[in-house]
């Protein structure tokens, strides 16, 4: 039978007025309950996943000290017409720019995530079609080794790639950075990539290499195949990137600052300016956040390791 | 991969026995050796040699100035590792923040999934779902910090409102700040779990769950006899995963405590952040971190493995729903 994603019980109350039979009554009231208590959890649980972003967004818009101040315990009237009502202003978001640096980090943060997504994304096409292809003795040894890296406490991989990069001189540099977020996007790649060569029948290179074709060329012949994975590593190995923290924050210094850390210092300045923290935050976010929106299925696929495919 | 999928060793060519008894037939070896070294000598340089050193390191005092040189110290910092109060008291705090993380988020996490399972708005719920988890955890961190602020967060207001909270801040509160933090954990990785039970439900055949409504049982009992056996193993993918980052991601912790107040949450890879990188005890902090590397290299095999097994199921019944 195909497929039936539409609910079992909207489908009864609809075919099935259930008036005649007392206990279906019952059955069809207790259903409206039901239907109403998913309603409210789920709605409630969309508010608890909301309201956060809610106020982050206003408070980046206010500078003026007092929209900072919350009104009287208990004040719920209070409290609504000072969430919903003040006067915005882009104060913070200019001083974000001028008097911080933000244009700066802004630009290394997006050369670190694209100069990792791009590595990570060529290399790990070409490992991951070897690993799915190939069958070698340890080649699940080989792949597990793999798997592992990625799995890695971030601050146990810092520890040693701190100490590596002040020798080479990378510490303070966006290559360091490129190089650091390159230990966890590249076996994510490759993982990732596995999963969809392994859906790409054989057949279709064994003919094109019985043409004559190298196998590279039969690679390059194969890839518009598993373009939504190559899409959803470089969309993941960026969000990675962009997010990441300790990393930017031990190695890249104050040379290499991406926004996360920028974003993050302006607390240990004197006094906390939560406008422009949280105007800062918002830089900090909302690009991901679009990217989120607009390919919202390879997020999915990405952020659970491949676990849901869709 | 599936488990069926090993051939003996020296059996990679398409001719043998094996090969031809698989639909697909596989290529010569040597092709792809060009193919796989870029990935793995690079993966090398950035995961194998870090390891090295990190051993080396865990077994010397490591130099702070540039060109200083280390002095080996023997099994001083193991000797100091077992004896260190703290070290012992920062696994317990990240046992305890994971066991809570985890029942909170998979007991949530389930829930979520079978309520969007019906849900009619499926795509638009799953996007407002998504959104937690593309924040920076360190932004996600101080935008709870302000949230739990003493002076302007709302969140403290309401708990004051409702009378659920008495004196003090509550990030102020050795009691409180753990839980403080789990919240920031459910609120941003709840959905998570949610989408990662939501598509081994979807796995679920839709008539076995009629057959089960038809026979009389209640919603609650065809889940735990139809549904829970299907998602068993999605589940435990969502545990393990979710367990795995609680290990490697402290920027919530960063953000909000930075360990405090009185170490009440210092977990285990904090107080390694703290010893290496505000202290630049690099060679305590190497020991640290090789016992932590140890665990999660046990996790991960734990991880393959179940990712190993879901893959067949994936395979044979996924077919229908995922066409």
């Amino acid at each position: 039978m195909t497929t039936t994603l539409i609910p079992l019980d909207d489908q009864e109350v609809v075919t099935a007025p259930a008036v005649d039979s007392r206990d279906q009554v019952v059955r069809g009231r207790g259903k409206r309950w039901t239907a109403l208590a998913v309603t409210l959890f789920l709605g409630i649980y969309v508010v608890w996943t909301l309201v956060p972003f809610y106020i982050m967004f206003t408070t980046a818009f206010k500078a003026d000290s007092s929209s900072f101040t919350l009104p009287a315990e208990g004040d719920w009237g209070g409290a609504l017409r000072k969430l919903l009502i003040f006067e915005p202003t882009t104060e913070n978001f200019t001083a974000l720019f001028t008097q911080a640096d933000f244009g700066r980090y802004m630009r290394n943060s997006v050369l670190a995530a694209l100069g990792s997504a791009i590595i990570s994304v060529v290399f790990g096409t070409t490992a991951a079609y070897a690993i799915s292809r190939g069958r070698f003795k340890g080649r699940s040894d080989l792949y597990f080794w793999i798997i592992s890296t990625r799995m890695a406490p971030v601050v146990a991989v810092t520890v040693p790639l701190y100490a590596i990069f002040k020798n080479l001189g990378l510490l303070g540099t966006v290559p360091g950075l490129i190089l650091a977020y390159t230990v966890f996007n590249l076996p994510f790649s490759i993982w990732i990539l596995k999963g969809f060569f392994d859906s790409v029948p054989y057949d279709i290179e064994e003919a094109y290499m019985v043409d004559g074709h190298s196998r590279f060329q039969a690679l390059r012949k194969i890839l518009p195949l598993v373009v939504p994975g190559l899409a959803a590593v470089v969309v993941l190995c960026v969000l990675l990137a962009w997010n990441d923290f300790i990393f930017a924050a031990v190695m890249g210094g104050e040379t290499a600052k991406t926004l996360p850390v920028a974003t993050q210092g302006l607390k240990s300045a004197s006094g906390i300016e939560w406008g422009q923290i949280m105007a800062a935050g918002m830089v900090t976010v909302a690009p991901m956040l679009l990217l989120g929106i607009v390919i919202r299925k390879y997020m999915v696929q990405g952020l659970t390791m491949g676990a849901v495919k869709q | 991969m599936t488990k069926g999928s090993h051939v003996p060793p020296g059996g990679g060519t398409g001719v043998t026995p094996v090969a031809a008894a698989r639909p697909n037939k596989r290529p010569p070896n040597r092709f792809l050796l060009p193919l796989l070294l870029p990935a793995v000598l690079l993966l090398a340089l950035l995961s194998i040699y870090p390891l090295g050193w990190l051993i080396y390191m865990s077994f010397n005092a490591v130099g702070l100035a540039p060109g200083a040189p280390n002095d080996y110290v023997g099994g001083d910092n193991w000797a100091r590792l077992i004896r260190d109060p703290q070290y012992w008291d920062s696994w317990l705090i990240l046992a305890k923040y994971s066991a809570v993380c985890m029942i909170l988020e998979v007991g949530l996490g389930t829930v979520l999934a079978v309520l969007l399972n019906k849900a009619k708005n499926e795509k638009l719920l799953i996007t407002i779902l998504l959104m937690p988890m593309m924040m920076a955890p360190v932004v996600a961190g101080m935008l709870w910090q302000y949230l739990y602020n003493g002076t302007f967060g709302w969140y403290y207001w309401v708990l004051r409102s409702l009378g659920l909270l008495d004196g003090g801040t509550i990030l102020g509160s050795p009691e409180l700040a753990l839980w403080a933090i789990v919240a920031v954990d459910v609120w941003e990785w709840t959905p998570l779990v949610a989408l990662i039970v939501l598509s081994g439900l979807k796995l679920v055949p839709q008539d076995q769950m009629e057959a089960s409504w038809m026979d009389g049982a209640g919603p609650v009992r065809s889940f735990f006899q139809v549904a829970l056996p299907s998602i068993k193993s999605s589940l435990l993918i969502a545990i393990l995963l979710r367990f795995m980052d609680n290990i490697r991601i402290i920027d919530h912790f960063i953000a909000l405590t930075g360990g405090g107040p009185a170490n009440s949450t210092k977990l285990l890879p904090l107080y390694l952040y703290e010893q290496s990188f505000s202290f630049f005890e690099l060679g305590y902090g190497s020991s640290i971190a090789l016992t932590l590397l140890l665990v999660t290299i046990l996790l991960g095999k734990l991880v393959v493995a179940s990712f190993e097994e879901k893959e067949p199921s994936r395979r044979t019944k996924a077919e229908e729903p995922l066409t």
